[in-house]
């Protein structure tokens, strides 16, 4: 019977097909939702989760090929309590999500960016990010929250009447 | 009684259909006390308040000098306050990323005198008794259809709880007054919360409309500032939002394929095989659904087709990748988009068909007429200077990033189905006959939508899955498309041509204008859904003489409504060409934008542009971008305006080409009036987001086709802009009088971009585009 480390846990999948991408593995046999369906092809990073610590497109992944790697999913971010991380928290803050769908894979590439990274410029953003398409193009508010979270910006969180209006970064 | 909601008439009439549907009449609400009751006690859990009747026009009364109103159907929206004093309050509109969810919200805890932070929002119902036929996501009209309905939910909401408090203190209710979810008394300093009158408001009279007092502008607390996404914290922590993240106990996955030559019908397959693969439960074929309350038939469909159904989606997708299918593709499209552009290309010089409009009243027996107005060939003859232009734009796919999903069970006589629908209702109803049971049977819930575009305005993925469902009686089926499924099978923005000739006079004046447009039809005499042109466009609407020609090619690729729909073409082509006549005229841009609007009043007709709006937004965002200043070389200034959807935006973008035609935008400015911003950060995201779709659309997305059959499969053939492309942006919103009402910005928000982005490539170096995308003409964004 087949297993994977998830989210500091190991987690049983069963009889599964090893040819499943673990994107399905997490979605269908584990329920882990939240790393999403965008392509298939390694082109939209929708799907991106942790793989020992990096950030990786799960559709591209057999389940077969795993063995003990320590994967995180957007599910494995927050505390036991409930608490946000860094950039978890400027994602609300910065009020970065439209429809929200490529955001878990927006937040696990922005999260292994700063882990090797922790006061990006511009370019190492753009860099870090290239490979996660956000089709509601809320480009411009990721590079921001971004900067928030590694304490490089000004929050212009919830209800800061004062901070400036309509200047993205 | 016909009730059906009215939409603005600058959307296309399918869209009137997808919203009201053909043959359905919206029973308008008027629920009296006793419903009002009874609707309470439905509503159950703790001490509940909430279902208030909005009738008549009262409700959506708007001030004096405001476009004319959106006679929506009334509805209800219910606000539930509890015993722990949270108040949760419902959204009845399907969220799909334009921020609706938080802002009707907004409007009810407005006038509610309630602090946000005491409020939890739910997703309503699909519930046409109590919501009406208006629940939906569409034509940025979800805030101008509910402004004023929700605020006078609202304050209903609080005349009732100070009625209640008046009546449980033995407080006269003048000496009561409301703030941050609690009943106030000035007098002796004392203060309750809402919740200790929540179970005697709830039998309190419904106070008449015309009784309330709402908030003036200045007055609110709440509207206006910065409130983040309600669902946010969901979002960033993975929690199941999305129609693909339903799961059910028992639940299979389904694949579906249809045939590649669009509107192909599926004949056999190789059954046997497939259902010997790993993990397949059942494999069939579905036969097409054509049901033309569902489906205009003048734009497309393509429904029947192999369904997969299996233990997972990923056995599912690896058996679809298995089938092979005999088609009749007899009765399937032929249509070739090289054909398409040749045609057009040979036939700029001639003249088309009239395009007519209905004159006088609307109706079944409205007196139709050529758009034409003037006397344009007198025009060119006394003309200064005569101009000529032939711009071509391709077809566009939506890419909504969560491709087709729905969730679907039939049992026990009942369809109940968990769907991302922009029209819910729609498919609820559609779901209903498939499955063949009576409408009550047939219950649709909303779930957060992963990008509409207007892609998920059309049903066809609900009714596949309600299909399935049928098939695999008792167990729910979750039908899954494949990105390559999406890119193929959507109704895709229509591609079309536009052969321009103006006129200027001595002065630099606009004096005719004339279009020849170049369109499809799927039933041979009418424009497919927005394919069509109306002479409402500026500058058309303001010339002295005009004249519209069209020529329609029978195509029937699938059409459909998209971001803007027809602007997000035409805001490129008659902009870029108002760019040329003012190089033409010898004037600066932006003086002869403001000279050919020619005056600042309002518009003659109910929907039309108010002048004196476009002229603000123009001169605001010239006084942003410092318009006239001088600029590095190979780098430059591009303006352009545009109107729809109610709302106002111009743009300029700060342009740079380099070396083999690399295209930096380094700066989008943005200056929009939508009327009062109820949310800055929703309207924000939504001016961003659409200046992005603008520059992601303009130079990369083409859908090609030959024989009926589409090129494209996946990002990789239909890139979208990346991270690094993304310029900075400047955006602000300006009010020209708090006397217009709001509108919505989804949509105005992204057409400007377009011909802001060409017309700097144009002053940057001297090479006018008239072809969208641009990669096409060889240049490449970075």
């Amino acid at each position: 019977m087949a297993t994977l480390r998830i989210n500091g846990q190991t987690m049983d999948i069963g009889d599964i097909d090893p040819s499943t991408p673990l994107l399905w593995a997490l979605r269908d046999t584990l329920g882990l939702v939240g790393t999403k369906y965008g392509c298939g092809i390694a082109q939209c990073g929708a799907c991106t989760v942790h793989l020992n610590g990096a950030p990786v497109r799960s559709c591209q992944i057999p389940v077969g090929n795993l063995t003990n790697e320590e994967i995180t999913t957007i599910e494995g971010l927050a505390g036991p309590d409930g608490a946000l991380t860094a950039v978890q928290q400027a994602w609300v803050d910065e009020d970065v999500p439209q429809c929200g769908y490529c955001q878990a894979g927006q937040i696990m590439a922005a999260t292994a960016l700063l882990k090797t990274n922790p006061s990006p410029s511009d370019a190492d953003i753009d860099a870090a990010m290239s490979g996660n398409l956000c089709r509601c193009a809320t480009y411009t508010r990721i590079r921001r929250a971004i900067h928030v979270a590694a304490g490089n910006a000004n929050s212009t969180a919830f209800y800061d009447a004062a901070a400036p209006k309509g200047v993205a970064v | 009684m016909n009730m059906k909601t009215q939409l603005p008439a600058e959307l296309p009439g399918f869209f009137q259909e997808l919203v009201n549907g053909p043959e359905q009449d919206i029973k308008p609400l008027a629920l009296n006390r006793r419903g009002f009751l009874k609707f309470t006690g439905i509503a159950g859990g703790g001490l509940v308040l909430g279902g208030m009747a909005l009738t008549g026009d009262k409700a959506f009364a708007q001030p004096p000098g405001a476009p004319a109103p959106v006679n929506a159907t009334p509805f209800v929206p219910y606000v539930q306050i509890k015993p722990d004093g949270r108040v949760t309050i419902f959204s009845k509109n399907p969220e799909c990323g334009q921020g609706i969810k938080t802002g009707m919200p907004m409007m009810i805890a407005e006038e509610l005198d309630c602090a946000w932070s005491d409020v939890d929002v739910e997703t309503a119902d699909v519930d046409a008794a109590l919501y009406g036929g208006n629940q939906f996501a569409g034509g940025s009209l979800s805030t101008p259809m509910n402004w004023m309905a929700m605020r006078n939910a609202g304050a209903t909401a609080r005349a009732m709880i100070l009625a209640a408090a008046s009546a449980q203190l033995s407080i006269p209710v003048g000496e009561l007054s409301t703030g941050n979810t609690k009943v106030l008394h000035a007098a002796s300093g004392r203060e309750w919360p809402y919740s200790e009158f929540a179970e005697r408001a709830a039998t309190m009279p419904v106070p008449e409309i015309a009784s309330l007092t709402l908030k003036t502008q200045d007055q609110f607390k709440l509207m206006g500032q910065r409130v983040t996404g309600v669902d946010n914290v969901k979002i960033v922590t993975g929690q199941p939002l999305f129609g693909a993240d339903v799961r059910l106990p028992d639940m299979v996955y389904a694949t579906f394929t249809k045939s590649p030559q669009i509107a192909g019908k599926a004949v056999s397959f190789n059954e046997e095989h497939i259902k010997s693969l790993p993990g397949v439960i059942d494999a069939f074929i579905v036969e097409p659904f054509l049901d033309a309350r569902f489906f205009n038939a003048n734009s497309g469909t393509h429904f029947g087709g192999v369904a997969v159904v299996a233990e997972t989606t990923w056995a599912a997708i690896r058996a679809k990748r298995e089938l092979e299918v005999e088609w009749d593709n007899s009765s399937a499209e032929v249509a070739t988009w090289d054909e398409m552009v040749a045609r057009a290309t040979a036939a700029a010089q001639q003249d088309g068909e009239p395009i007519m409009v209905t004159v006088g009243p609307p109706g079944p027996n409205a007196q139709r007429a050529p758009a034409d107005r003037g006397d344009v060939a007198a025009a060119f003859e006394s003309a200064a200077k005569v101009l000529e232009a032939f711009y071509e734009y391709p077809y566009v796919s939506h890419a909504q990033l969560e491709p087709q999903t729905t969730t679907a069970l039939f049992k026990d006589g009942k369809i109940e189905i968990w769907a991302p629908a922009q029209i819910p209702q729609g498919g609820e109803a559609g779901a209903a006959v498939i499955a063949g049971v009576e409408p009550v049977n047939s219950t649709l819930h909303m779930t957060r939508i992963g990008g509409g575009f207007g892609r998920k305005l059309a049903n066809d993925y609900v009714f596949e899955a309600s299909a399935i469902a049928k098939r695999m009686e008792g167990r729910p089926v979750k039908l899954q498309w494949t990105r390559e499924d999406d890119m193929q099978y959507d109704f895709f923005r229509p591609g079309g041509f536009h052969s321009y000739k103006a006129a200027l006079d001595e002065n630099g004046n606009l004096t005719a204008f004339q279009d020849h447009f170049f369109s499809v039809t799927g039933n041979g005499t009418a424009p497919m859904t927005s394919a069509d042109l109306a002479p409402s466009v500026f500058p058309m609407d303001v010339v002295p003489n005009l004249k519209l020609t069209q020529t329609l090619f029978q195509n029937g690729i699938p059409t459909g409504p998209m971001r803007a729909p027809a602007s997000n073409a035409l805001a490129f082509t008659f902009q870029s060409f108002m760019h040329e006549l003012a190089v033409a005229s010898g004037k600066d841009h932006v003086q002869f934008m403001l000279d050919t609007l020619g005056g600042e009043g309002p518009s003659e007709s109910p929907q039309g542009m108010h002048k004196g709006r476009a002229a603000n937004v123009i001169r605001t965002v010239a006084e942003m971008a410092e318009w006239g200043k001088q600029m590095p070389p190979n780098r430059a200034l591009g303006l352009s305006f545009y109107f729809c959807h109610s709302g106002y935006v111009a743009q300029i973008a700060d342009v740079e080409v380099r070396a083999n035609k690399e295209v930096k935008v380094h700066k989008v400015f943005a200056a929009a009036d939508f009327g009062f911003i109820h949310n800055p950060n929703g309207a924000e995201n939504q001016l961003e987001g659409g200046i992005i779709d603008g520059l992601s659309q303009l130079f990369n997305a083409k859908i090609t086709f030959k024989n009926g059959v589409i090129d494209q499969r996946n990002f990789h053939q239909y890139p979208l802009l990346r991270m690094p492309q993304a310029p900075a942006l400047e955006t602000k919103f300006v009010q020209l009088s708090p006397e217009f009402a709001p509108s919505g910005g989804g949509e105005p928000s992204m057409p400007p971009l377009l011909a802001a982005v060409t017309n700097a490539i144009y002053n940057a170096t001297g090479e006018r585009i008239r072809k969208m995308p641009l990669s096409d003409l060889g240049y490449r964004l970075v």
